[in-house]
C-alpha cells in the first residue's frame, strides 16, 4: 500500500478517490481528527476509596485489606496488616460486637461478610511484630492494663518509647481478664495477646492501684496515659447504703470473682438487674454455675444496650428476661429475699434518645430470689486525679486526639466519654499513642491528624501515621449505591460452629472457628469495596481503548488523550473505585 | 484436473449444513453467530465441526446479531477469515453494522437463510430480509440449492477478498425450502479448495500491535464522496471478478452457475421469466412445458443482485417482447424490488420489453408449476390485448381479483 497516502486523508490536500487508502483507514494516529479526549466534560479517575467496614471499625482495622490477603491465602501477611491497626485479633475475633459487619455493603445484597469470624480465623496465624524505630529515650506510664491501656502501650512501644503499665489487680488484662467470661474469651488466648507486649518490651507493674501518692511517681514520665477504665459500679438507687451489700453483688465484682477466684455461691434463684453486656454476662455465668437467672430490665428488647448476639445466646441458653420491669424495693422474707417490681410502659424519649419507662400503677409483683446481681452500669473512680485534669459526668475530658486538659496527660478507653466496647478501647488507645508520639516530637495536632482519619466514625490509621497515605487514597467511603451489584453472586455466609446449647455446661468457648476452606470461601464473599481487584471490566468496556491495564496491585491508568469521559468504566466497575470528576 | 474429479465426497445435506461445510472448506477462522430460525442449524453444524476437530475456528457466542456483526468486523480487521449466518429480524438488527463492514472494506461472508420479516411472525421464507439490505454495500448472491450454497460460499471468499473488490458478501437462500431440505451435495475436497482459495492476507485493513492503524477515519465534505465512489468502483469490478471466479470454479470443480445472470432457453425467446433463488428451478420447468405448448419462452436467473447486472440484463432482454419478473418480496407502497430495479435499469433504452411484475410466494406461500404457467399465460394475453392495466400484480391473494 502507498504508505504516504495511507496516513489518512490529508484535509489540506485533495487526493482523488484512487489515491485514498481502502477501507477508510489511516496509518498511525491522526492527531488533528481523533484526539477524542477533547470532547470530555467529566474525567474518570481511579481512586482507592475507603471501605465502609474500615470506617465502621472504631479501631480503624483495614478489614478489606486483610480479607484481600486472606483471599490469596496469605494469612501471615493478612495478620501483619491487621495488627497495624489492632494488636488483638484473637480478642476481637471473639468479643468484638463487629460494627464493621453492620457497615458491610454486602448486608444490602445478601448478608454481611463474616468479618468477625475471619478475624478469629486469622488470629491463629500470628506473625511477629517489630518496632518501627529504635529507642526514643522517652518513657510513658500507662494506668490500667485493659484493652485501651494495652493497645496504647503496644503502639507506644512500636514507636520506640519505653512503656510501664500500672495495674491495680494482680493480673494483667483489665476487663478482658476480670470482666469477660471464659466461654467468650479463654484465659490462654488473652495470655498470648499480652505476650506481644512483653516481646515489645512493655513493663507491667501489677498490684499498683493509682493513688495520689503513686501519681507523684508518675510525674517523672514523659507522658501519662489514663486507661483505668470504669470499674466502680452504680448502686441500686432503692437500696439504702446501710442495707446494701447483703445478698447483692455488683455485676463486675461477680464476674471478677468468678474469673479470678472460681466458684461463687449464688443459690438457685438469681436476679440480674440491668440490660447491658455486664448483665448478660452475669446471667450467662450464673447459669453456668447452676443457677436459674432472670434479668430484670426496665425497657424493651430494642433498647437493651447489650450486643444483640449476646442477648440472643442468653435467651437460647435459658436466661429469662423480664422486659419493662423495674425493681423498686428489696424485701426480706423467710425464704430469703424478694424484689418488688413494677411493670413499665414506654413513655417519651429521654436525653439518651430512648423511650423512658413509665411505671404502670398497680402492676406490682414480686420476684423471689437467693441472689441479686446489680449491673446497672459502671462509672470511673476519678478520685486520684490531680488538679488541672478536667472531667465531667465521671469521664475524663479529652480533645480529638485523646489529650486531657493537662499537657502530657492523655486518656483512652472507658475513662473517657465514648461507647464502652473493647474495640473502642483499642481504637482510643491507639489514638492516644499516636498523640503522645506527636507530642513527644513537638508536632501540632493538625499535623498528626492529617490523613489518619478513616471515614467519619473516628477510626484512625496507624499505617498512615507511619507511612503517610498513598496519593490515590480517597477518604470517600464506598456505599452500596456506589457499587454495581450486577456482577455479584448471591452466596450465604459461612457460620462459625457453635457448641449446642445443651452441651454448654462449663466455661469452654461457645463459638468455634471456621475451617480453612470456609474461611477462604467467606473471604471471597468480600466485594472489595473501593479497592481494585482487577476484574478487567473497565478495560473491556472502554469503547475508546483508553483504559490502560496495569499489573495486579497497581491501579489502572486512563489515556486522557482519547478518553471521551463517557463514564461506562465507572458504571461497570463492580466496586465503585472510578470517580467521574469535573474536568478542569 | 478434470472437472468433477476432485476427490470430494457425496453427502446428503440440508442447505444450512451445506453453508456450514462451505465455511469449513473456506477455512473460516472466526465465526460469530447468534441463533435465529431458520438459520440456527448453520450455527449448530459449525459448532459441531469445531468440536469434532474438523474446523479450526473460534466460535464466538454473542448476545445479539448486532454484536455478532460487531465481532465479525473486529475479527476480520485483525486479518482472519470470518463467517457468519443470520435470518430475518436478525440481519435487520445488524443493519447499521452492515454499513461498517462494507465501509471498512472487510470481506466477511454471511450465509442468509431468507425468512420473511414480521409481523405477522412467520418462519417461512421470502427475500425481503436481504433485499431490505440492498444499500448496505454488501455483495448479494441468491442461490437455489444446497450444492450451489456450498460452492457459492467458497466462491464468495475468493470474490470478497479479491484486491479489487474487498467487500462483504451475503449468500442468500430461502429458509426451510432450501435451508432445511436434504439434497445430495458433492463436497469438494479440502486440498483442491485450498488451491482454489489461498489464505486471506489483507493489507488494506489490518489491526496489529506493531503498526497502529485507525479504522473509520473522520472526514469532512472534501472526502466523503471519494470514499463512497471507491465502493461503487469496487462493486463494478466485483461483477467481473464474480464471473471469473465462477468460471474458474467450473474449470476446477465441474460446476458453474452463470456468473451473475444465468440464462435458460433464451436464444430465441420472445418472453422471459426472471426470478431469484428457488423459484428459478420452477421457472425452468414452466419454460419446458410452455415451450411444448408453442410459447417462445425462456428464463433468467438473477444470481447476483448486488452488484446489479444492468449490462447483462440489457443484453439478455434485447430481443424480448415481454419480461415477467417474479418477486418473492414486496416493497409495500411500490411493488416488487426486482421489478423496480430492472425497470429502472432498462429505462434508458429506446426499445425495451414490456414488463409485468408478479409478487409471489411471500411468507413461504407455495408457488406451483401451474401458478407459473398461469401467470405467464395471463401476462402474454394482457400484452397481446395491449392493456397492461396493472404492471404490479399480487398473485394469489385471496379476495383480490
Amino acid at each position: 500500500m502507498n504508505e504516504e497516502k495511507a496516513c489518512g486523508p490529508h484535509m489540506g490536500k485533495s487526493y482523488s478517490y484512487r489515491e485514498l487508502p481502502i477501507g477508510a483507514t489511516s496509518l498511525g494516529i491522526h492527531e488533528d481528527v481523533i484526539k477524542t479526549g477533547t470532547w470530555r466534560t467529566l474525567r474518570p479517575a481511579f481512586r482507592v476509596k475507603t471501605s465502609p467496614c474500615n470506617e465502621g471499625c472504631p479501631a480503624g482495622v483495614d478489614v478489606r485489606g486483610f480479607i484481600t490477603l486472606m483471599k490469596q491465602g496469605l494469612m501471615s501477611e493478612a495478620y501483619k496488616l491487621y495488627v497495624e491497626e489492632n494488636p488483638f485479633p484473637a480478642v476481637c475475633g471473639r468479643v468484638c460486637y463487629h460494627p464493621c459487619e453492620n457497615a458491610c455493603n454486602r448486608r444490602d445484597f445478601d448478608q454481611a461478610v463474616g468479618i468477625n469470624a475471619l478475624e478469629r480465623f486469622l488470629a491463629d496465624f500470628p506473625a511477629p511484630v517489630g518496632k518501627e524505630s529504635p529507642g526514643s529515650g522517652k518513657q510513658a506510664a500507662v494506668i490500667g492494663s485493659g484493652p485501651a491501656g494495652m493497645s496504647c502501650a503496644y503502639y507506644l512501644a512500636r514507636l520506640g518509647h519505653h512503656v510501664v503499665i500500672f495495674e491495680a489487680l494482680n493480673v494483667i488484662g483489665g476487663l478482658l481478664r476480670s470482666g469477660i467470661p471464659g466461654y467468650r474469651l479463654p484465659e490462654e488466648v488473652l495470655e498470648k495477646e499480652i505476650e506481644k507486649l512483653t516481646i515489645l518490651g512493655v513493663q507491667f507493674k501489677t498490684n499498683c492501684p493509682v493513688t495520689k501518692e503513686l501519681w507523684g511517681e508518675l510525674e517523672a514520665f514523659d507522658a501519662i496515659v489514663l486507661a483505668h477504665g470504669a470499674s466502680e459500679h452504680l448502686s441500686l438507687p432503692f437500696v439504702s447504703p446501710s442495707e446494701g451489700g447483703v445478698g447483692i453483688l455488683s455485676g463486675l465484682d461477680f464476674l471478677r470473682r468468678v474469673n479470678l477466684a472460681g466458684e461463687v455461691s449464688l443459690g438457685r434463684r438469681v436476679a440480674v438487674i440491668g440490660g447491658g453486656n455486664t448483665a448478660i454476662d452475669a446471667a450467662r455465668v450464673s447459669l453456668r454455675l447452676g443457677a436459674a437467672p432472670t434479668i430484670l430490665y426496665r425497657r424493651s428488647r430494642a433498647e437493651m444496650p447489650a450486643f444483640d448476639s449476646e442477648i440472643e445466646e442468653a435467651l437460647k441458653e435459658g436466661v429469662e428476661i423480664l422486659f419493662l420491669t423495674s425493681p423498686v424495693a428489696i424485701e426480706r422474707i423467710e425464704s430469703g429475699q424478694r424484689i418488688r417490681c413494677i411493670k413499665n410502659r414506654m413513655g417519651h424519649r429521654d436525653e439518651s434518645g430512648r423511650p423512658s419507662p413509665v411505671p404502670v400503677e398497680g402492676s406490682d409483683f414480686f420476684v423471689e430470689v437467693d441472689t441479686i446481681i446489680s449491673a446497672i452500669g459502671e462509672i470511673c473512680d476519678l478520685s486520684f486525679l490531680p488538679q488541672g485534669i478536667d472531667f465531667s459526668h465521671q469521664s475524663v475530658r479529652v480533645n480529638e486526639l485523646g489529650a486531657t486538659t493537662r499537657r502530657g496527660v492523655f486518656a483512652c478507653g472507658d475513662a473517657i466519654d465514648q461507647p464502652r466496647s473493647v474495640v473502642h478501647a483499642i481504637g482510643s488507645g491507639k489514638r492516644a499513642a499516636i498523640a503522645i508520639d506527636g507530642y513527644l516530637k513537638d508536632q501540632t495536632d493538625a499535623a498528626i491528624m492529617s490523613d489518619l482519619v478513616i471515614g467519619q466514625r473516628g477510626g484512625l490509621s496507624f499505617k498512615h501515621y507511619l507511612e503517610g497515605a498513598s496519593d490515590v487514597w480517597s477518604k470517600k467511603v464506598v456505599h452500596f449505591q456506589d457499587l454495581n451489584p450486577d456482577y455479584f453472586q448471591y452466596k450465604a455466609r459461612y457460620a462459625r460452629p457453635k457448641v449446642p446449647k445443651e452441651s454448654r455446661t462449663g466455661f469452654e468457648e461457645v463459638y468455634g472457628n471456621l475451617a480453612l476452606e470456609e474461611a477462604l470461601g467467606e473471604a471471597q464473599r468480600c466485594f472489595s469495596c473501593g479497592l481494585c481487584d482487577h476484574c478487567g471490566n473497565c478495560y473491556i468496556f472502554c469503547p475508546d481503548g483508553s483504559v490502560l491495564e496495569q499489573e495486579k496491585g497497581t491501579l489502572n491508568l486512563i489515556n486522557y488523550e482519547y478518553c471521551k469521559g463517557c463514564g461506562i468504566c465507572a458504571n461497570e466497575c463492580p466496586i465503585g473505585i472510578i470517580e467521574m470528576e469535573k474536568e478542569g | 484436473m478434470a472437472p468433477g474429479n476432485d476427490n470430494g465426497q457425496r453427502l446428503m445435506l440440508t442447505g444450512n449444513y451445506a453453508a456450514a461445510y462451505g465455511a469449513k472448506l473456506a477455512r473460516a477462522e472466526a465465526i460469530p453467530v447468534y441463533p435465529i430460525t431458520p438459520q440456527t442449524t448453520v450455527m449448530e453444524k459449525i459448532i459441531e465441526l469445531i468440536r469434532e476437530g474438523e474446523l479450526d475456528a473460534e466460535y464466538l457466542p454473542m448476545e445479539s446479531e448486532h454484536s455478532v456483526m460487531a465481532a465479525a468486523i473486529a475479527a476480520e480487521a485483525t486479518g482472519v477469515r470470518v463467517f457468519t449466518a443470520s435470518s430475518s429480524q436478525g440481519i435487520a438488527y445488524m443493519h447499521e453494522n452492515l454499513f461498517v463492514a462494507s465501509g471498512l472494506r472487510l470481506p466477511i461472508v454471511m450465509a442468509l437463510a431468507n425468512r420473511c420479516i414480521g409481523p405477522p411472525i412467520s418462519i417461512y421464507p421470502d427475500h425481503m430480509d436481504s433485499l431490505d439490505q440492498r444499500d448496505t454495500g454488501w455483495i448479494q448472491y441468491y442461490v437455489e440449492d444446497a450444492q450451489e450454497i456450498v460452492d457459492t460460499v467458497v466462491q464468495s471468499y475468493k470474490v470478497a477478498e479479491h484486491p479489487e473488490v474487498l467487500l462483504p458478501v451475503l449468500v442468500c437462500y430461502e429458509g426451510l425450502i432450501i435451508s432445511h431440505f436434504l439434497e445430495p451435495v458433492e463436497l469438494p475436497s479440502q486440498e483442491v479448495v485450498d488451491q482454489f482459495l489461498p489464505p486471506y492476507g489483507p493489507e488494506h485493513v489490518l489491526l496489529r500491535p506493531e503498526k497502529v492503524m485507525h479504522l473509520s477515519v473522520t472526514v469532512n465534505d472534501r472526502y466523503y464522496m471519494e470514499y463512497r465512489y471507491q465502493q461503487q468502483e469496487a462493486m463494478e469490478k466485483a461483477k467481473g471478478v464474480i464471473k471469473a471466479v465462477d468460471h474458474e470454479f467450473g474449470q476446477t470443480f465441474g460446476r458453474a452457475y452463470g456468473g451473475v445472470l444465468q440464462s435458460y432457453c433464451m436464444e430465441d425467446a420472445e418472453i422471459a421469466i426472471l426470478s431469484m433463488g428457488s423459484l428459478c428451478g420452477l421457472a425452468r420447468m414452466a419454460v419446458d412445458e410452455l415451450r411444448k405448448e408453442g410459447m417462445p419462452v425462456g428464463s433468467l436467473k438473477l444470481r447476483v443482485f448486488r452488484p446489479f447486472p444492468q449490462q447483462e440484463i440489457e443484453e439478455a432482454t434485447r430481443n424480448l417482447k415481454l419480461l415477467v419478473v417474479l418477486d418473492r418480496d414486496a416493497s409495500v407502497g411500490m411493488g416488487g424490488i426486482l421489478y423496480a430495479e430492472i425497470a429502472g435499469s432498462l429505462y434508458h433504452l429506446v426499445s425495451k420489453p414490456i414488463m409485468v411484475n408478479y409478487i409471489v410466494g411471500l411468507g413461504g406461500r407455495v408457488v406451483t408449476l401451474k401458478d407459473l404457467k398461469a401467470l405467464t399465460t395471463e401476462a402474454v394475453e394482457k400484452t397481446a390485448e395491449g392493456k397492461i392495466d396493472k404492471p404490479v400484480r399480487w398473485f394469489g391473494v385471496r379476495g383480490l381479483e
